[in-house]
């Protein structure tokens, strides 16, 4: 698939889960899914200043009955931490966190922020899934909308340049 | 002006607006003036700005009412432009400017050294900012608010006074679970669907 492609792939996804409110940050990686999020008229697009704004607004949306989704970058996901452990985990709210694997194996920018994504993510308690096969996409979106509304706690889907389309991916990965 | 003043003012016309509050003592002021499942106590500082966003995009034929402090603007100052790329218009959002982190010891907040949230929001976007200059004034702006349809954001400034009342009688989760409960009653939506376990379905 080629990023368009796989951009209208996770878009599809998406709204196949039930997602009708989405916030976002760009990323240059990110930027084929945020131009199908924004165009798509049956989503409310929510273009962030910064990613814990967002938490709230999805926090908020969720409140009185959206089911949201955040797309951000894992700089992002930093950002976002006390607002992810102050209002989601201490309501128990869900949410599908979308971030991008900046400083993923071979990715040439952010190792530090790479290597600190999965471990920051275990020690909130937050169940995530590399996303690598854009072809797997539609079904694994749909699987983390199911977890997240039963645990009430937000999982992240961490997006890599195989599964946005940028890079072929390898059979071990 | 004086904090619980301003509150029993917008206890007098919020209706059946949803109301969301900033951590600290005017949360409690708040609750005892106006007891509701239809508010939310925002426990992450700066937030409160954000959440009232998303459930006025989430239900834009209901009025939001945020209730905000200078300490948590001042975290969350980007939120007055998304909140204005947004417009929604049935968001009202009001801060009461003590200038000072009240909760956290009473430290001075950059309001106190001259920031004009006000200005910060009607430059950020938002054209419909204004500073209420009195009890009376800040009375009919929020009146004038839950009667239009637009967005606007009320500024006070409030004396550091507090008013004694009991402390908040339920935690983030039952407020929450009440809260999704009171939309869904006066909405007459269904928030939480019981799903089959997997095994049926």
């Amino acid at each position: 698939m080629n990023p368009t492609e796989a951009a209208k792939t996770i878009v599809t996804g998406l709204k196949g889960a039930g997602i009708n409110l989405i916030a976002t940050l760009p990323d240059v990686n990110l930027a084929d899914l945020l131009r199908e999020v924004e165009e798509d008229r049956e989503l409310i697009h929510v273009p962030l200043c910064r990613e814990e704004e967002g938490i709230g607004i999805c926090a908020g949306a969720y409140l009185v009955g959206k089911k949201c989704a955040a797309i951000m970058q894992n700089g992002g996901f930093f950002n976002s931490n006390n607002a992810i452990v102050s209002t989601l985990l201490q309501y128990q709210i869900p949410l599908l966190l979308l971030i991008y694997y900046a400083g993923d194996v071979g990715d040439r920018t952010f190792s530090t922020t790479g290597s600190l994504t999965e471990p920051v993510l275990q020690a909130l308690g937050i169940r995530y899934y590399i996303m690598r096969d854009p072809a797997d996409a539609v079904e694994l979106i749909k699987r983390a909308q199911v977890l997240t509304e039963d645990a009430k706690r937000p999982v992240a889907l961490l997006l890599t340049k195989e599964v946005l389309g940028r890079r072929s991916a390898l059979a071990s990965l | 002006m004086k904090r619980f003043d301003c509150l029993k003012a917008v206890a007098a016309v919020a209706g059946d607006a949803l109301v969301v509050s900033s951590a600290g003592a005017m949360t409690l002021e708040w609750n005892v003036l106006h007891p509701s499942d239809g508010n939310l106590r925002v426990r992450t500082l700066g937030l409160c700005s954000s959440i009232a966003l998303g459930m006025a995009l989430g239900l834009p034929q209901r009025k939001i009412i945020a209730l905000d402090g200078d300490g948590s603007l001042l975290m969350n100052l980007n939120s007055l432009a998304t909140i204005a790329r947004m417009r929604p218009k049935n968001l009202i959002h009001i801060v009461f400017d003590n200038e000072v982190y009240e909760a956290s010891g009473s430290k001075k907040t950059a309001t106190g050294a001259g920031t004009d949230l006000v200005g910060v929001a009607r430059a950020a976007g938002i054209k419909n900012s204004h500073w209420a200059k009195s009890i009376d004034d800040f009375a009919l702006a929020v009146t004038a608010a839950m009667t239009g349809g637009e967005l606007c954001f009320i500024g006070a400034k409030v004396t550091t006074e507090r008013t004694e009342v009991p402390p908040y009688p339920i935690d983030e989760v039952e407020n929450k679970y009440r809260f999704i409960r009171h939309v869904e009653k006066t909405e007459n939506i269904e928030i939480f669907k019981t799903n089959l376990p997997a095994s049926y379905g």
